[in-house]
């Protein structure tokens, strides 16, 4: 804990942050252009929570999603070639086509899927911590969870269970302040979701969640804290969705104002981050501009080798439902 | 033979069979464990699980908290990452509290990850009226689950196949539900101390007979048992076929006896509207239509919640009597 | 006569990491109304049978702590909230610290910790103050029931005592080049860390050097380091400069709630008032126990220390002078009656 952050671990986490940027940018002009079928929720704005999270964490870590999950499988290490398969529904996706954005996952990796149940993701990252601690592993597994599910009944029978058998999860709530559509203050009477911590008996921080750094810092002492054994912990991450609930129209939106989106994208942790490591003379904005230009031409590689895998098979419809 | 066979015969009660099928699971596999509502130091509410503690010890059998949508979730994320759990939802009924990871988390996962995740959950739980539960504890819901794409269901009605099919189950790489029975628990059978599995998906013709099949669903297959002896002093000599695993359903089993028969009654504890019986009828009329020499017969629970009376309860479950005086009809008897 | 007293709840207060690496102490924000709440009762008992009136003149915060305590009296109160910005953010304290000294509040009841009062004295550096603690490090605010607080505060606001039982605070004005100038009431000091990050400081190995106001033996923070070796109270007329390094000695000190450290201080000096330090990054300086700027290579901070920090009402002394100047005893309506048997 005494050692100051690495360059090489302020490149990592600019360049996954870019790499979700791109990804989510692209992925929704796709989308709109019709070229991506169904519906995609972006996690644009909100890149410093899986980044800072996920630089913790190695491939036996297991993390589970929500509808907003690419960002999440990026930040794993997800590749760009098969994640594009995937949302375009061919045979060479993470999901051989049949999960599409809302169930991208790849166990690989320890993805257990983002999830298109508001809540999904909880009950299923208490299992894993759970199977982390029985087989004697070190690993943790991490739930993100938004302010929106923070209501779901599943999220309050997983912490508590977390909480009661002392399991190495972290509960990472990605607090955008819309549970989907509805303001967080027309859905629960409380403001931070981290207050909720004290109830099941485990401690509640909130950081930045458009400072990579904060989520850096504050997530590595709480997933060391669960690899220690000492139990979980909720980490409220106080952050923004740019775009819509699903798809990409960001502005003109009827239940929230232009102006609140501006203010929070004067925060945007891109920007932020880039300002603050050109400024250290860590990262000029030169070589920065070089990381944005690489993940674009890994994209448009990506692009092709999406468009040209195959769809499945009529037959495969079949496969895999049992083992 | 028959004094040899009673020296190795050895009779069990139901309760005692389950019980067994666990601890042969728990032996044989290092990554099983059991969580469930009162599981570890109560042995459970029908005390199926009593001894495991004392066995395995608290690193392997869990009391959770009452918290169904916790249980299946452990459930999933334990078994999607390496462990074989077993569950136990305390009553059948309490599937509203966890449809969610049921339904579209334990069922789908494997599927929406494009075969990559493997689910080895094998969740215990307890179906069936007939204590006067009402209409919360006592329900029947298999064609709640036999719907999902994904769940396999297994509906044991002896201590025989009860412990053959929890180990079966629990060696089975996908979800398995065991639905169990409570007015069955103190039924005796032969038990083979040995660890076995009644395979998955084979349907056992606990009957045979010539001109008339009962299909029988769970507990109703002693009810189906007693209904052919009053239908042989009737002339009728009725095949009766527990199908033991409802899902995947053993189409094979029930079509090759009713193109002998040439007639079939399926019954089961459930409601008969919607029920699975109605599934089992389609299968017949498409597969065997042509041999059939009358419509397929369903005996159910009315269509109504299980009542408390015992008065009222008495007369909701489906019984001999009325298995007999359907087949009757269908007779022209 | 009306008299003000303002009242502002941090609502991000008591929640950072340091609840993780440290075992600090969390305030849940229904702590937090509860506390006001009773701080609003005290005020209003010092306060009756004085012949002042109380207006309550708060900040509406985000989540709406004073508000919701505010509401629970159903309107028996006087209230109006300042124009603040609504940001969740240090700047809705600033704001709202601006509003309060315009409109010339008596005195200030804030809840929070030293993070809390440094970014209030922003907005109104010599802000006549009454600090409760829901903080994490808590030098500066009173650990001190609200009720009893509260009380303190409608003495002052309802005229009963006068301004004698506040102490004038020290505090390090912070003059970084080419950037906006800040504040710091206790403590600011510099490490070596390049990020603001989650702003906790528990990295010793980090500390190159920090100006203390004070040196408090008996508080939790980077002022328990200068404490330990030489304690300096809010009263004392001069500061501590420590510099940080394994030369001297090594101070086991308690730099957060529950979180004791090995700290190794090479220079410890006393600073008279007036006299200013130089810092030259690159890192981060910290005020009050968070990393709240950063200096780029060779940017430089003069950190100056005075007495020009906000007024603080000392309680215990305002409550001695309640019993004897009577405010809280009520003439006698009627004779008791006489016992019979």
């Amino acid at each position: 804990m005494s050692d100051e952050i690495s360059n090489e671990v302020l490149f990592d986490l600019h360049r996954r942050m870019v790499r979700i940027r791109r990804f989510e940018e692209t992925a929704g002009k796709m989308m709109e252009d019709g070229k991506i079928p169904g519906a995609l929720h972006l996690y644009v704005g909100e890149e410093a929570v899986a980044t800072g999270v996920m630089a913790h964490l190695s491939n036996q870590d297991q993390i589970t999603s929500t509808h907003r999950g690419h960002g999440h499988l990026i930040a794993k290490g997800g590749a760009f070639d098969r994640m594009f398969a995937e949302l375009f529904g061919r045979a060479t996706g993470y999901c051989k086509g049949k999960g599409g954005s809302m169930h991208i996952s790849n166990m690989e990796l320890g993805m257990l899927g983002a999830n298109g149940i508001v809540g999904g993701g909880p009950p299923i990252a208490m299992g894993a911590g759970f199977s982390n601690k029985f087989r004697k592993t070190d690993n943790v597994a991490v739930c993100f969870f938004g302010d929106g599910a923070s209501n779901e009944g599943s999220f309050h029978e997983a912490a508590n269970m977390a909480a009661l058998y002392k399991l190495p999860v972290l509960f990472v709530c990605e607090n955008n302040g819309y549970g989907e559509y509805t303001p967080q203050a027309n859905h629960q009477a409380i403001v931070d979701v981290a207050d909720r911590a004290q109830g099941y008996g485990m401690p509640g921080v909130i950081v930045d969640g458009m400072d990579v750094i904060a989520v850096y810092e504050a997530a590595g002492e709480a997933i060391a804290r669960a690899r220690a054994g000492e139990g979980p912990t909720l980490l409220e991450c106080k952050t923004y969705r740019y775009y819509d609930h699903v798809g990409v129209r960001g502005m003109g939106l009827t239940y929230r104002t232009d102006e609140e989106v501006e203010e929070w994208q004067k925060k945007d942790p891109i920007d932020q981050f880039e300002t603050r490591l050109a400024e250290q003379g860590i990262l000029s904005a030169e070589a920065a501009q070089a990381v944005h230009d690489e993940v674009l031409a890994e994209i448009d590689k990506a692009i092709k080798f999406a468009e040209d895998s195959p769809y499945p098979e009529p037959e495969a419809v079949l496969e895999d439902v049992y083992a | 033979m028959a004094e040899a066979q009673q020296v190795q015969a050895r009779t069990l009660p139901y309760v005692a069979a389950i019980t067994e099928g666990i601890r042969a699971v728990m032996l044989e596999q290092d990554n099983a464990f059991i969580a469930g509502e009162d599981v570890a130091g109560a042995g459970g509410v029908y005390g199926y699980y009593n001894g495991l503690l004392k066995e395995f010890g608290p690193e392997r059998v869990y009391d959770t908290p009452i918290s169904e949508e916790g249980i299946v979730g452990l459930g999933v994320g334990a078994a999607a990452t390496g462990c074989r759990p077993i569950i136990d939802l305390m009553f059948m009924d309490f599937l509203g509290e966890c449809m969610d990871e049921v339904a579209n988390q334990l069922a789908k996962m494997r599927y929406m990850f494009g075969g990559a995740a493997t689910l080895p959950v094998t969740m215990l739980t307890m179906a069936g009226a007939g204590m006067s539960l009402a209409a919360q504890h006592s329900q029947s819901l298999e064609a709640w689950l036999c719907h999902l794409p994904g769940l396999k269901l297994v509906a044991p009605t002896t201590p025989y196949d009860a412990k053959g099919l929890i180990i079966a189950a629990a060696r089975d790489d996908n979800p398995v539900i065991v639905m169990l029975n409570k007015m069955s628990l103190a039924i005796q059978g032969e038990v083979p101390e040995e660890a076995y599995a009644i395979p998955l998906g084979k349907a056992n013709i606990v009957r045979p007979g010539s001109n008339y099949t009962i299909v029988a669903i769970g507990r109703m297959m002693h009810e189906a048992l007693k209904a052919a002896d009053q239908l042989a002093e009737l002339g009728i000599d009725a095949e009766v076929i527990d199908p033991r695993t409802l899902q995947p359903f053993d189409t094979a089993t029930v079509v090759e006896s009713v193109k002998k028969t040439h007639r079939a009654l399926i019954v089961h504890e459930a409601v008969r509207f919607g029920g699975f019986g109605g599934e089992i009828a389609a299968q017949i009329q498409e597969d065997a239509f042509d041999y059939l020499d009358a419509p397929v017969a369903r005996v159910g629970a009315p269509f109504s919640p299980v009542p408390f009376s015992p008065a009222l309860e008495q007369h909701y479950i489906p019984n001999a009597e009325r298995i007999v005086a359907e087949a009757k009809k269908q007779l022209g008897l | 006569m009306v008299g003000k007293i303002g009242l502002l709840a941090n609502p991000a207060s008591g929640k950072d990491v340091r609840r993780l690496v440290a075992r600090a102490s969390v305030f849940d924000n229904q702590e937090k109304r509860a506390i006001i709440r009773r701080a609003i009762v005290g005020a209003v008992a010092s306060a009756a049978g004085s012949g002042s009136e109380l207006e309550f003149v708060y900040h509406n915060d985000a989540h709406g702590i004073v508000q919701q305590a505010l509401e629970e009296f159903g309107g028996d109160i006087k209230a109006t909230p300042v124009d603040s910005t609504q940001m969740s953010s240090a700047l809705d304290t600033i704001s709202a610290a601006r509003a309060m000294r315009d409109q010339a509040c008596d005195i200030v009841i804030t809840l929070g910790g030293d993070g809390t009062n440094r970014a209030f004295c922003l907005g109104w550096q010599d802000a006549p103050m009454l600090p409760i603690s829901s903080g994490t490090n808590n030098v500066f605010p009173n650990l001190r029931e609200a009720t009893i607080a509260g009380a303190a505060a409608g003495l002052i606001a309802s005229g009963q005592l006068g301004s004698e039982l506040m102490l004038q605070q020290k505090c390090i004005s912070v003059h970084i080049e080419d950037e906006r100038e800040d504040l710091a009431l206790i403590d600011a000091l510099l490490t070596n860390e390049r990020f603001v990050g989650a702003r906790a400081l528990l990295k010793p190995d980090q500390f190159r050097s920090a100006l203390l106001t004070r040196a408090e033996p008996a508080a939790v923070g980077i002022t328990s380091i200068g404490g330990l070796l030489n304690p300096v109270d809010a009263r004392a007329d001069h500061g501590l400069w420590l510099e940080f390094g394994a030369a001297g000695d090594i101070v086991h000190a308690p730099i957060a709630p529950g979180y004791y450290q090995d700290v190794g201080v090479s220079v410890c000096q006393t600073l008279k008032l007036e006299q200013t330090v130089r810092c030259v990054g690159p890192g981060t300086l910290a005020f009050d126990g968070e990393r709240e700027r950063t200096l780029r290579d060779g940017q430089e901070a003069k950190l100056t220390i005075s007495r020009t920090g906000p007024r603080v009402l000392d309680v215990t002394a305002a409550l001695h002078r309640a019993a004897e100047i009577g405010s809280f005893i009520k003439p006698q309506q009627t004779q008791p009656a006489p016992k019979t048997s």
